[in-house]
């Protein structure tokens, strides 16, 4: 393929804030073309590509110059981007990845599982008898944030100090991120000393728990040096509060679009591992991962340059006709895997963990919530990149 | 100890190659290749990785 052919792409603003991944124009480019061009390189919109190139060789993790594109030079924040695991490649990526996986093992969830339960059931109680709530407020940004604090060792009560230190570091992410440079600063100095402390209670009390495998990990410190253990307690907390609140958020709106989907799975609670995945496959909160060339190289044909930004759009691909011939929401159906999670060597760390929790969150909320509905204005985040809702008000019959 | 991957499940995240580079590898093609009988001084690392296998596709024996 030429670059004549490049120019004949189809092309999507996707930095217009009204920007939609499920928007008509982006189904279209897929309909016409396996990729489109975008303000930031080029955009992967059918399924086989992305599963492609979420792995291929030739690419990069492509956020890890984020701050500097920010305008951002130096400081904490900075210095914890790049830092920390989803930044890094090659053989340190491998080391800090082995040191990680221990913490993050599918063996914890059994433990954790009852917890879950407890915190899940917990906030419920605090508003089932009304009948309604802000989903958001009420259930997912208290469960996202109370799963962080189990995983932590740290008392339920902390979790709103630890959502709003999460959300306003969460505002390096933003397009303002250099005008809230000194509110992110600010909450990333917090978010380390929280990580200090919890070491030190670590090494005084050692344990098998969370924090406990990370800190056995920084016994040798050339395997995993004290800063490193600081940076993956810090991406533990900052990588778990958004995505899980958001992805309930999200679950809940499907559900509520699919009444019968939600009646179902109040009848049958063992579909609730599949219902996460099915949810993640049509409303996904990460809908794009972004890749970076490393290297020139060509694929499908078309000539792909060094340094050159990939979004592979997970939304678009894990509806794609061609592989989904029935792509409605359902929770009983044979599916092909969604990249909900991402994929290859920066797979999400946290799946194992996120899974369970959303697993025991749904099967609880189903059984205890019946026929939800949208009760007052949703608030919506941009349909793109990481997305979910802010506010969502719903009402619902108390079982 | 036997080591078998279920290439039905695997998707080539590549998380194995990552928790035990001297049994599971890439070839020049991009599949997955691994050593399928292992000592028991790669026991840690083989497990290692098929915790770490996000398909959970390793089968250990």
């Amino acid at each position: 393929m030429t670059q004549e052919t490049l120019a004949e792409a189809p092309y999507l603003d996707v930095a217009d804030p009204t920007f939609s991944i499920r928007s008509q124009a982006v189904l279209e480019a897929r309909e016409a073309s396996w990729y489109a061009r975008t303000n930031y390189g080029i955009a992967v919109l059918r399924y086989d590509d992305v599963m492609k190139l979420l792995r291929h060789p030739k690419l990069r993790q492509g956020s890890y110059r984020w701050p500097e594109l920010s305008g951002v030079h130096g400081g904490l924040f900075a210095r914890w981007w790049g830092a920390m695991l989803l930044s890094q490649e090659g053989e340190t990526h491998s080391r800090l990845r082995r040191m990680a996986n221990p913490a993050f093992s599918p063996k914890l969830i059994t433990e954790l599982r009852p917890k879950f339960q407890a915190l899940a059931n917990k906030l419920i109680d605090g508003f089932a008898a009304k009948g309604e709530c802000d989903f958001i407020a009420e259930f997912t940004e208290p469960y996202a944030t109370g799963v962080i604090c189990d995983l932590l060792g740290l008392p339920f009560e902390t979790w709103r100090e630890l959502a709003d230190i999460a959300a306003e570091m969460g505002l390096a992410l933003g397009v303002t991120f250099k005008q809230d440079l000194a509110t992110v600063e600010a909450a990333t100095a917090r978010l380390l000393k929280y990580a200090e402390d919890l070491v030190a209670l670590k090494r005084a009390n050692p344990s098998d728990d969370f924090v406990g495998m990370l800190v056995q990990a920084n016994a040798d410190k050339s395997q995993l040096s004290d800063q490193e253990l600081l940076d993956m307690i810090v991406l533990a907390i900052f990588g778990g509060i958004d995505t899980t609140r958001n992805q309930l958020g999200l679950a809940m709106a499907t559900f509520i679009e699919h009444p019968e989907q939600w009646a179902l799975l109040a009848e049958q609670p063992d579909l609730a591992r599949a219902a996460v995945e099915e949810v993640m496959r049509v409303r996904p909160t990460v809908t794009w991962v972004t890749r970076e060339a490393t290297e020139d190289f060509t694929y499908n044909d078309l000539p792909i340059k060094a340094g050159t930004t990939i979004h592979l759009f997970s939304q678009s691909a894990t509806s794609d006709p061609a592989v989904f011939p029935e792509p409605g929401f359902d929770i009983t159906a044979e599916r092909k895997p969604h990249f909900g999670f991402g994929g290859g060597a920066h797979h999400c760390l946290g799946h194992f963990i996120a899974r369970g929790d959303m697993t025991e969150a749904l099967k609880l909320l189903a059984q205890r919530l019946k026929n939800p509905r949208f009760n007052g204005e949703v608030k919506w985040l941009a349909d793109s990149g990481n997305t979910g809702a802010i506010t969502l008000p719903i009402a619902f019959d108390p079982a | 100890m036997k080591v078998d991957v279920d290439m039905s499940i695997c998707l080539l995240h590549g998380q194995c190659v990552i928790a035990a580079p001297q049994v599971f590898s890439f070839d020049d093609d991009g599949g997955l290749v691994w050593v399928a009988e292992v000592d028991e001084a790669q026991r840690a690392d083989v497990e290692a990785a098929a915790d770490a296998c996000p398909e959970q596709a390793i089968l250990l024996g």
